[in-house]
């Protein structure tokens, strides 16, 4: 095998063969910062079109709720880079080897199944009835479970560690996600606070000055 | 001639303002509303208008009358004092207990007075009977309490004209049929049950009903066990369809600590009691409804109860929330549903009487939400005061007010004997011919629920599956959506099913095509470069083009 493959050809290398994939990725140093900040866009775009489209019986709400981008973006974007930023933060400490780079790359690669199979069964809702749900839920299911499989050997890749070191580390990734979420919504509840009370003050001495 | 042409532009004008007034009257004196898919309040047209409002004044006149046969004194009160019930016999009489004059009062279906019962004697009774009062203090019964109602809250009346009267401040069940036309005679007697089951010490009855067998149920708002049941000759059977806890916080919270908790502390702790329910009524076929009155229940807040006592709504109806579906606040007071009376028309419209707001919500026998209407204003005709009990007869629907002292009629508009008749094709199973009803209906309210969901079925049994996909979407129901989906898929696959098979071929050949010449290597790459790459440059000039173009006239412009 010749690896000598151009940068989009790595992530259909890596989605495909999940165990040597993103070894050979690291040996060869590979993996475009570019395409995996494209791939995160493609998730958002992923999950706006799974919340929005779809078949009226499967998605009622996206004919009858407005639309909030916020909880989206959230679900992505947001997401996606307290992962990266949590598992860059612990794995550091324990003795990995993947700098932010190679984790935000290795990430966002592991991601395509989830995006493309999110796509996927949201489209064939269209064309199903609610008997035949099983495709969509089946769709779906390999769709993220693929996407797991790759995140284990991808941060298993991308820090050098063995399988239980892996879990361990992801494990407390997510808690290290939930901590840094709840810090910052305590953050900004915090700075919106300070926030109203400035304003208070603005509002008190233009009150002052006019009278 | 210049006269006939001035007359008749008259005659023009004169037409002109009838027809404005006519529309004028058209309009409701207010506004009626309705609930869509979402239960959102959406203004809908009126289904029911007061027809009539009757204090029964010069009927009871006669009462004072010492000619008149219906003589009772001439202090006799002639309005109703804070009537609690009244009820519609089969025989279509209105019997109205007066609660505050303690009196029966019989009128025909147009409130001629028939009766008015104020003696009840005849019952040869050596019993002594002592009650126990709110107090806890214990009251003998004399003769002439016994002869006489005391706060009489709920009547009910059998088809042979047997008045069932729940006597609240004597704490009793008087069963009697008329005598003469003031006084009736007592055929038993219903007194608390001298049993252990029965652990409340009073028994101040509120709301009485009969079965086909001559059960007596008797709803005592202290007992929370269900309805207390009496067989026709007066032992105490057992209690009948309590309503189960509705399941809060508080509820779990004392669950998890029951589990935990000591002797001591258990002791301290509430129990979770269930609501009893405040009123009933029983249909044609013999099952009894009840409603619970208290404020925005959930949990068995309507009920259809087989003989057994078991709640068959649960599985027969489409809908299970009651009433108004939010609670207002409006200077200071909150209001929330209370449904204080149920009604079951012969048309089996199940008719909820609000007495918060007022309104009547009235549902079909699926329980679908059909029309609302009646309002708390009762400065004006229509609005209530202390609405007490809802009864009905054909179409129209009455309502007993307990400080207006009066019974409102209510009657069908045009729009109402629509969505009946449309809804009673629709339960029946005639989707087709509901069709055009519901086409009615949708002319003038184009958002009501019922009507759209009609229109869908309608459509469907019509093999309509566009339509009915489309009406489905508006009432917001997958299930009825799905299947018109279905039948439209299945359709259009067996119209093109030629069409689909020749362009699968067509795909698996050039599938096969394709990875022969790539086995061969034999795919002209360069061939399809070029042409790709003609192709790019081709539309990279065009667009150089067209900005420069762009350019130049914007340019252009500017100078």
């Amino acid at each position: 095998m010749i690896y000598d493959m151009k940068p989009w050809q790595w992530v259909k290398h890596v989605v495909f063969h999940p165990t040597e994939g993103y070894e050979d990725m690291r040996w060869k140093k590979a993996g475009s910062i570019k395409i995996a900040f494209f791939i995160v866009f493609l998730l958002f775009c992923s999950q706006v079109f799974s919340s929005r489209y779809g078949g009226f019986a499967y998605n009622m709400k996206a004919y009858s709720d407005v639309f909030n981008i916020v909880p989206i973006l959230v679900q992505s974007v947001a997401y996606y880079a307290t992962w990266v930023v949590s598992n860059w933060s612990i794995c550091t400490l324990f003795d990995g080897e993947g700098n932010m780079r190679r984790v935000a790359i290795y990430t966002a690669y592991a991601l395509v199944p989830f995006i493309v199979c999110n796509f996927l069964s949201t489209a064939i809702t269209y064309g199903l009835t609610l008997d035949e749900s099983i495709w969509y839920t089946a769709i779906s299911q390999v769709g993220l479970w693929w996407s797991v499989v790759l995140m284990v050997f991808g941060m298993k890749a991308c820090h050098q560690y063995n399988f239980t070191m892996t879990i361990v580390s992801m494990i407390c990734t997510v808690l290290g996600m939930v901590l840094i979420l709840c810090l910052l919504a305590l953050v900004m509840s915090l700075f919106q606070q300070v926030y109203v009370f400035f304003a208070t003050i603005y509002t008190e001495i233009l009150y002052r000055v006019r009278s | 001639m210049k006269f006939k042409k001035l007359s008749s532009v008259l005659i023009a004008a004169l037409a002109a303002v009838m027809l404005m007034t006519s529309v004028v009257s058209a309009v409701d004196p207010y506004t009626t509303y309705n609930y869509d898919a979402w239960w959102n309040a959406v203004p809908s047209q009126a289904g029911y208008e007061v027809i009539n409002t009757v204090d029964l004044q010069d009927q009871l006149k006669q009462l004072r009358d010492p000619t008149s046969e219906f003589f009772i004194g001439e202090k006799e009160p002639i309005t109703l004092g804070d009537a609690k019930d009244f009820y519609l016999s089969p025989n279509d009489e209105f019997f109205i207990a007066d609660t505050g004059n303690n009196r029966i009062i019989r009128t025909d279906i147009n409130f001629n007075l028939l009766a008015c019962y104020k003696t009840f004697s005849g019952l040869d009774d050596d019993e002594e009977h002592t009650v126990v009062d709110e107090e806890g203090n214990v009251i003998e019964l004399d003769e002439d309490d016994l002869k006489t109602l005391k706060s009489p809250y709920g009547i009910f009346v059998d088809k042979d004209d047997v008045m069932y009267i729940a006597d609240r401040d004597h704490q009793r069940i008087v069963k009697c049929v008329e005598s003469t036309k003031t006084t009736a005679k007592i055929l038993n007697e219903y007194y608390k049950p001298e049993t252990e089951l029965y652990d409340s010490v009073s028994f101040y009855c509120t709301k009485v009903c009969v079965d086909a067998a001559g059960n007596v149920y008797v709803i005592c708002p202290a007992v929370n066990k269900g309805a207390i049941m009496f067989s026709d000759s007066g032992t105490f059977i057992g209690f009948y369809g309590q309503n189960r806890v509705e399941v809060t916080a508080e509820v779990i919270r004392n669950r998890i600590w029951r589990k935990i908790a000591s002797e001591e502390q258990l002791a301290s702790l509430t129990k979770s009691t269930p609501v009893e329910y405040a009123n009933f009524d029983i249909d044609d076929e013999g099952f009894i409804w009840t409603v619970t009155e208290v404020a925005n229940t959930t949990t068995d807040a309507v009920k259809k109860m087989n003989p057994a006592g078991y709640n068959i709504l649960e599985l027969t109806a489409d809908n299970n929330q009651f009433g108004d579906q939010v609670s207002v606040t409006y200077n200071g007071t909150t209001y929330a549903t209370r449904l204080t009376d149920i009604a079951i028309s012969d048309d089996k419209f199940v008719n909820i009487l609000d007495y918060t707001s007022g309104r009547i919500f009235q549902y079909d026998e699926r329980c679908n939400q059909l029309l609302i209407f009646g309002f708390d204003q009762e400065e004006q005709r229509g609005g209530f005061n202390n609405p007490n009990a809802i009864e009905t007869y054909g179409d129209n629907i009455y309502i007993l007010d307990g400080r207006n002292n009066d019974i409102t009629v209510f009657g069908l508009t045009e729009f109402g004997s629509y969505v009946h008749q449309a809804i009673a094709l629709h339960n029946a199973g005639f989707y087709e011919e509901a069709y055009d009803v519901w086409q009615e209906v949708l002319k003038r309210d184009g958002g009501f629920y019922m009507a759209l969901v009609g229109t869908a079925k309608a459509l469907y049994n019509q093999e309509d599956y566009e339509g009915a996909m489309k009406y489905a979407k508006l009432a917001f129901t997958d299930t009825d959506y799905d299947r018109a989906f279905e039948a439209n898929r299945q359709e259009g696959l067996r119209d093109n099913f030629t069409l689909y098979v020749i362009i699968i071929i067509l795909l698996v050949i050039v599938w096969f095509v394709i990875k022969h010449l790539k086995k061969k290597g034999k795919i002209p790459q360069k061939l399809i470069a070029t042409g790709v790459g003609y192709v790019y440059n081709k539309g990279r000039d065009a667009v150089v083009k067209a900005v420069a173009d762009a350019k130049q006239k914007k340019g252009g412009k500017g100078k």
